[in-house]
């Protein structure tokens, strides 16, 4: 076994301090739920580990007077499942924070290891992707804001440098007669976190037309990333979701993902599976929308 | 490198000093003897490891002994009180909720967290809180069967 570092860092300054010196090395311990299983199948065996618990700054959820909120990095998936500022302006989350794992993983996971790790099954990135939110890095050099929708570059990979952290992650404020919602499909409806396909959608809705007027969309579990559907999005952009755009939106996501077959599922059954969770997830968002209207928006 | 850690266990404060990479698993159950905690999948999914930090259910498999500094562990042992079974243990005996015990220690603190914070649980609430822990003997009938009557006990349903 070789020998490990480690150091608790009293401030943002001091992590990223130390990732500097580390030059690559060390690893950053947030929940340490996905490095744990790591280091007990002997796939890591770190050189220095820099636990963020101590650092405020990465803590706690904040809605702004204009609406838009703030996640700091260590925000535990309970803590976001439980928020009552997040239930009132942005319950897509809060049914997002619902589908991770169980109760025991939540209580130690947080949103920002979980973004991090880019793992292309997790909830909060296609979550972030759907909402447009900002993911705010702090490296030697400052802060550094990236957009979610850039953020997961490759397998396991983000666009942070070896000398940068996630700090927070700020969702804008909605626009009026906004819709969003989450979907997810797995086998079993606890644990399952290898063969899931998931939507997140949100949506503006126009209060004439009843079209489309603005969207995002994330897909999960279809790919090798947290997949940013842009062209199913221009697909159902200006439309009404019904039959013609339905048909173009399914037949832009199959070119968009590429979802790997495993132990239960092929490749061809979790395209089928992501157009239908797309659909339903849309429909949903789509009739929040149209409940909400504009008026009784903060 | 090791690193000093201050933690209480079932209410008795131990100082350790542990390296980086060591588990509460293994700490709990190699250095304090305390063998009703099991280890089993490693990777966070089955729930036979499962203790209370500071009340809250855990995985003491990929919790690192590092993490635990200054919080309060609470394991299988010390759920029964003053040499009694506590209710829930109670309830699983009499409901045949155990067969080969691996998994139980795990769902009796996940069930005791719950009825700790919400005495009451509804049926779809105690199987929502139970659905992390796998069990491959009883087929989860009996289980929440036996939480449920503890849920009933003395209140509303
Ligand atoms: C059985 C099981 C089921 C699960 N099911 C789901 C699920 O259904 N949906 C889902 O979304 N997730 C799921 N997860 C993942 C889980 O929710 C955690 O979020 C995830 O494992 C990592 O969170 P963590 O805080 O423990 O990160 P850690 O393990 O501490 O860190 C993960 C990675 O991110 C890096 N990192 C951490 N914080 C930062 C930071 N601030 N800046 C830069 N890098 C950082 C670390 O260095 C490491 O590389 C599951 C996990 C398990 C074990
Ligand atoms: S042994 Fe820890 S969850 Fe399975
Ligand atoms: S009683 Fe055997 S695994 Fe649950």
């Amino acid at each position: 076994m070789t020998d490990c570092r480690f150091t608790r860092a009293a401030s943002l300054g001091e992590a990223v301090d130390c990732l500097q010196q580390a030059g690559g090395e060390a690893h950053l311990l947030a929940g340490g739920i996905a490095l744990g299983i790591l280091m007990n199948e002997k796939l890591l065996e770190p050189s220095w580990l820099i636990d963020l618990s101590r650092l405020e700054d990465l803590k706690g959820i904040r809605l702004n007077p204009d609406g838009s909120l703030r996640i700091g990095a260590m925000t535990t998936h309970r803590e976001i499942e439980r928020s009552a500022e997040i239930a009132g302006a942005y319950p897509m989350l809060i049914e997002m924070a619902r589908e991770i794992a169980c109760g025991r993983i939540k209580n130690r996971g947080t949103i920002g290891g979980n973004i991090c790790l880019a793992d292309p099954q997790g909830d909060p990135p296609v979550a972030m992707i759907a909402l447009r939110a900002t993911l705010r890095a702090v490296g030697p050099s400052g802060p550094r804001d990236i957009a979610a929708t850039a953020f997961f570059t490759d397998l396991y990979t983000t666009a942070l440098t070896k000398d940068e952290l996630l700090h927070e992650i700020q969702v804008p404020a909605q626009a009026d007669h906004t819709g969003a919602a989450f979907g997810k499909f797995s086998a079993r409806r606890a644990m399952d976190y290898s063969s899931t396909v998931s939507a997140a959608v949100r949506l503006v809705r126009d209060a004439v037309s009843g079209r489309i007027s603005d969207i995002g969309i994330g897909i999960g579990g279809a790919g090798l990333i947290p997949i940013w559907a842009q062209a199913t999005e221009a697909a159902l952009r200006d439309n009404r979701p019904d039959g013609d755009a339905l048909a173009a939106m399914r037949e832009a996501l199959m070119e968009e993902i590429e979802p790997i077959g495993d132990d239960l599922y092929s490749a061809d059954y979790k395209r089928h599976v992501a157009s239908v969770i797309l659909r339903r997830t849309l429909e949903r968002a789509y009739a929040r929308a149209a409940a909400v209207g504009g008026a009784d928006k903060p | 490198m090791t690193i000093e850690i201050s933690l209480q266990v079932n209410g008795v404060s131990h100082k350790f000093a542990v390296s980086p990479t060591e588990t509460l698993v293994d700490l709990l159950r190699r250095r304090l003897g305390l063998t009703g905690t099991n280890k089993d999948c490693g990777m966070g999914i089955c729930g036979a490891c499962t203790v209370m930090l500071d009340g809250l259910p855990v995985s003491s498999c990929i919790l690192l002994a590092s993490q635990a500094d200054g919080a309060a562990v609470t394991t299988i042992e010390a759920i029964e009180r003053d040499g009694r079974l506590s209710p829930v243990q109670e309830a699983f005996l009499r409901h045949g909720a155990s067969q080969c015990g691996y998994c139980t220690p795990g769902f009796i603190i996940t069930a005791s967290a719950l009825l700790a914070e919400n005495p009451h649980p509804s049926r779809d609430e105690i199987v929502e809180a139970l659905k992390g822990n796998l069990c491959r003997c009883t087929g989860y009938k009996r289980i929440v069967e036996a939480v449920e009557s503890v849920a009933r006990q003395g209140g509303p349903t």
